[in-house]
């Protein structure tokens, strides 16, 4: 049992108050999910710059982790706005640098290192706890973008610590994000395939082989929507899952609609999410909230 | 009618006043139910509940004579095990709706998902919009009406539930056979929808003459070594 939430404008002229609304929509799902909290954000700016969210460590990180992320990555471009939170080092970089020399330039300081998004328009914050703490902690609220996907997890077969919480980054170019409900049990066979393909996991989380699946099926040059078809074939087991890049939203549920998941659009916004009780600081919209159905694919774009 | 507010109230708190006006067969509205889970659920008597919004889970589970109409929707799980009485959701309601009734009638008043009616032994269950994938799956008795489309999988391995779809019929669900309508099945239906539905509705909805249907096929009622194939793909 987890909560899933997704809130997606249909206009990108306009920053909208996505992050008040995602942390209204998770803190609503929290008894479905006390172990961790995450939101994967997408602002609307036009910058070159890329955002990173790195984890620097488990618990508190050291000088030396620090200062070294930031030397292995001044190799390659000047970082500005830096800021620490936690055990979180946010900063910007050159937007034309590739996803998988950053990678590997900033992780090899620490085993520890993880880069938990990049992106020009993504942001992810997730860590252990409540809803309420990513939000005292991170500031969500105050963010101003066109979508937003979060995620509150109890865990059933892995660790709860910050890296096997969600949302997941699929670590590639599209700023693809994932929050998923379910279990997918053909997991370890999935994952022998792709690490035959020299793919890293980072987690033991089933949920983490969806966003290396969405990436590699749109770096293959599907649509958003022809991987989810996809996944209805390629992917075992129970799931509800959002999945977002930097300009949609969609979401897949599995043939047997074994977990729920709800949404409503309407002309100006799609909202999605787990139970309806998420929908209550939209509700003076008047929403028509249907439960999705059985193999159902929704895909919005901007 | 008595008035109840759920802000700032447990649901055992709630579901404790609702009881008491349901035992002297008082009307309750209530107020702000915020999509909460286990409202309204094991009520026994005949009062009547209304909630002015969206309930969560398992809303009316249990309950035994009660009449409990909601102006929203409903979470999964809508009048699971109903005894006796009556549900009238006046929007959609989630996975599960009518799971193993035994009595009483349940009306969505607009789209039902998937698995609605699971299992439900007797009663009567009316959606006027459509009903999800798997609906109907091993009823043992009972009727169910669809005035909508029904999505695939419908009455898989069913016993005694008779399903009624107005609309189109995704596919049918392992041993579920459509056979034909009878004039008794007819009046059945436009006494039922008329009955429990509003004027209003009824205009917008098929009359008895263009329901089809759905009823076991009992192939699966009894193993037959010699129609394993049947086995085979049921299971």
């Amino acid at each position: 049992m987890c909560g899933i939430a997704g809130y997606f404008t249909k206009s990108t002229d306009v920053a909208a108050p996505v992050g008040e609304v995602m942390m209204e929509m998770l803190t609503a799902l929290e008894c479905r999910g006390p172990d961790s909290a995450g939101v994967a954000l997408y602002n609307t700016s036009s910058t070159n710059d890329s955002i990173l969210q790195i984890k620097l460590s488990d618990d508190k990180p050291t000088r030396a982790v620090l200062d070294g992320v930031i030397a292995n990555i001044s190799q390659l471009s000047k970082p500005t706005a830096i800021t620490t939170t936690g055990v979180y080092l946010r900063l910007a970089i050159d937007g034309s640098l590739d996803p998988a020399t950053v990678i590997s330039v900033i992780e090899s300081v620490d085993s520890r290192v993880e880069v938990v998004s990049m992106g020009k328009r993504l942001e992810i914050i997730k860590q252990t706890g409540s809803p309420k703490r990513i939000d005292v902690d991170f500031h969500v609220s105050d963010f101003q973008g066109s979508h937003a996907i979060g995620h509150t997890r109890m865990s059933t077969e892995s660790q709860v610590d910050l890296s096997h919480s969600q949302p997941f980054w699929a670590h590639s170019l599209d700023e693809i994000a994932i929050v998923h409900n379910g279990h997918i049990t053909n997991y370890h066979k999935l994952r022998r395939q792709y690490e035959q393909q020299n793919i890293h996991f980072y987690t033991e989380n089933d949920s983490e082989i969806i966003a290396v699946y969405v990436a590699r099926g749109m770096s293959n040059g599907l649509s958003l929507e022809e991987v989810l078809e996809a996944a209805l074939v390629d992917l075992d087991g129970s799931f509800s899952c959002l999945v977002s890049t930097a300009s949609a939203m969609g979401f897949v549920k599995d043939p047997f609609a074994h977990k729920p998941l709800l949404f409503s659009e309407t002309d100006e916004f799609v909202a999605v999410a787990t139970e309806e009780i998420a929908f209550r600081p939209l509700i003076e919209n008047d929403l028509n909230i249907r439960e999705a159905g059985a193999r159902e694919i929704r895909v919005w774009q901007n | 009618m008595a008035k109840l507010n759920c802000n700032g109230q447990t649901i055992r708190e709630i579901n404790s006043s609702i009881r008491k006006c349901i035992s002297v067969g008082e009307s309750v509205a209530v107020e702000s139910p915020g999509a909460r889970h286990n409202l309204g659920v094991a009520l026994l008597g005949s009062g009547e509940v209304t909630f002015q919004g969206s309930v969560g889970y398992y809303c009316g589970g249990l309950m035994d004579g009660a009449t409990i109409r909601i102006r929203g929707n409903a979470g999964w799980g809508l009048a699971e095990s109903m005894l006796d009485g009556q549900v009238i959701v006046e929007g959609n309601a989630g996975n599960s709706a009518g799971a193993a009734i035994r009595g009483g009638t349940l009306v969505v008043q607009g789209d039902s998902g998937a698995r609605t009616g699971v299992s439900m032994k007797n009663g009567l269950i009316i959606v006027t919009g459509s009903c999800g994938y798997m609906s109907g799956f091993m009823g043992q008795g009972g009727k169910m009406i669809i005035c909508g489309d029904a999505a695939e999988a419908l009455g898989d391995s069913m016993y005694e539930t008779v399903c009624f779809v107005g609309g189109k019929i995704a596919d049918l669900g392992n041993d579920a056979i459509v056979v034909d309508i009878t004039n008794e099945d007819r009046a059945f239906l436009d006494a039922s929808l008329r009955k429990h539905l509003p004027n209003t509705m009824l205009k917008n909805l098929p009359n008895g003459d263009n329901f089809k249907k759905v009823v076991s096929g009992k192939k699966l009622w009894n193993f037959d070594k010699s129609d394993w194939k049947t086995w085979e793909q049921a299971l």
